[in-house]
């Protein structure tokens, strides 16, 4: 697995470098989601899910890490376009390094691209990566008491996967209280309780990215 | 235009370096251990301390919990009657050094034999920055997998203790006990690694003697 090493910009312009992201997605007509979460929550999981669901739609995954290209050998393993980025330490992606790893795809952008960003409830959500959506997961385990405690993440994304949903007999967490949480921070976040395990809850997530692939291409 | 980041980066961690050195000399002469709590948001970090708070009953204990937002943490850590400090970072990922010291001095390390700094829930930030700690603790739980310390290797690497939490959760989830040890392991041959279940109390006695001796030791002056 080819590893590409990443280096931050430190730079004013990181709103430029965005719009950048943006343009190029628009003309190729492909939809970047950032998918954002705290380490273990589920992240590659659930993209390998979708991956084996959706089959009508091209699916690239730029999987970024400090170290490690564990998530992009199982993405490839499933026959899906990846590429492992190491971001030199860093805790987040930002529009220049995320326009880097698309450089890397080699124009093989397909459909629907997911970025894979760091395992990490905070810096993640500071960066405008240039994605076309931005969407959190938040494990079972974790407790529903993470919006109070990480707000920002749950206000810039435009929707919650709330995962590992057949582990709720084991933990005291309650969807109602995290999606009303969720909801206080961000009225218009969608909300996707779903099990990628079971299968549980993962159509209405997959027709909802369907959706949004289709209002990316018409706009 | 590319600025050149890791300068100014060593120079900020050369500065950290010592304001940690700081603590720890006035942590020695005071007698006051203390701990770096650190681990993923949700790992189990504040229910560790519900545990191991009254366990260590027959000491002082003070609790800086450190949190983006909110003090949910901070009431938790009250009503066990420890002494409790709530910061927030204003959306930094990681508490510095310097950072420790202030909260350190408003809290009052007077008469404590202890002090756990609950970390900012984060596998990255808060290993790159020491903050004076006498003990690296980091929990890690079972629901997060086996194959972090591949993802987030420094945090292993700079871990005296791990405490492997939510045992009680192992049926479900595919966690290799064996293979996440070695892994650690090998990152960081002398790291003690305790399983324990916070909610069902499995494996907590373990923790609260191995911090309980250390408390002793720095008590003792070592």
């Amino acid at each position: 697995m080819k590893v590409i090493t990443l280096n931050a910009t430190v730079t004013e312009s990181n709103d430029r470098d965005a719009a950048r992201v943006r343009a190029r997605m628009k003309r190729s007509g492909t939809l970047l989601i950032n998918l954002m979460s705290s380490p273990g929550a589920g992240k590659t999981t659930l993209l390998s899910r979708l991956i084996t669901d959706m089959r009508d739609e091209r699916i690239g995954v730029m999987e970024a890490d400090i170290d490690s290209d564990v998530d992009a050998e199982r993405i490839a393993a499933l026959g899906a376009k990846s590429i492992q980025a190491h971001t030199g330490g860093m805790c987040h992606m930002d529009a220049g390094m995320t326009e880097a790893a698309l450089d890397a795809l080699e124009g093989d952008e397909g459909d629907l691209i997911f970025l894979e960003n760091v395992g990490n409830l905070i810096c993640p959500a500071e960066y405008d990566t240039g994605a076309g959506l931005n969407m959190m997961i938040l494990s079972v385990p974790e407790g529903d008491d993470k919006p109070l405690k990480y707000p920002l993440m749950f206000k810039e994304s435009a929707a919650l996967v709330i995962s590992k949903l057949d582990a709720l007999p084991y933990f005291d967490f309650s969807v109602e209280k995290c999606s009303e949480r969720a909801e206080k921070l961000n009225p218009a976040i969608k909300i996707f309780p779903v099990s990628a395990k079971t299968g549980e809850g993962m159509e209405e997530l997959e027709n909802w990215l369907r959706e949004r692939l289709a209002d990316w291409r018409r706009n | 235009m590319k600025i050149e980041v890791f300068e100014t980066k060593e120079r900020v961690l050369a500065d950290n370096e010592s304001a940690a050195r700081e603590t720890r000399a006035l942590m020695r002469e005071r007698g006051t251990l203390l701990i770096n709590l650190m681990g993923s948001p949700g790992a189990g970090k504040t229910s560790v301390l519900s545990r191991v708070i009254p366990a260590l009953g027959e000491f002082r204990i003070g609790v800086m919990e450190a949190d983006v937002d909110s003090d949910v943490d901070a009431k938790t850590v009250a009503a066990l009657g420890a002494r409790v400090i709530q910061l927030h970072t204003g959306g930094l990922c990681h508490m510095d050094a310097d950072m420790t010291r202030r909260g350190l001095d408003r809290m009052g390390i007077d008469g404590l034999d202890a002090v756990f700094l609950e970390n900012i829930g984060n596998l990255v930030c808060p290993a790159e920055f020491e903050i004076g700690a006498d003990l690296r603790m980091t929990v890690l739980s079972v629901p997060e997998g086996d194959d972090k310390p591949l993802k987030y290797p420094l945090m292993f690497t700079i871990a005296d203790l791990v405490a492997v939490n939510k045992l009680d959760t192992a049926p479900i989830f595919d966690f290799d006990l064996a293979a996440f040890k070695a892994r650690v392991l090998a990152l960081n041959p002398k790291a003690e690694i305790i399983p324990i279940s916070a909610k069902t109390g499995e494996g907590c006695a373990e923790l609260a003697s191995f911090l309980r001796s250390l408390i002793e030791k720095r008590r003792r002056g070592e």
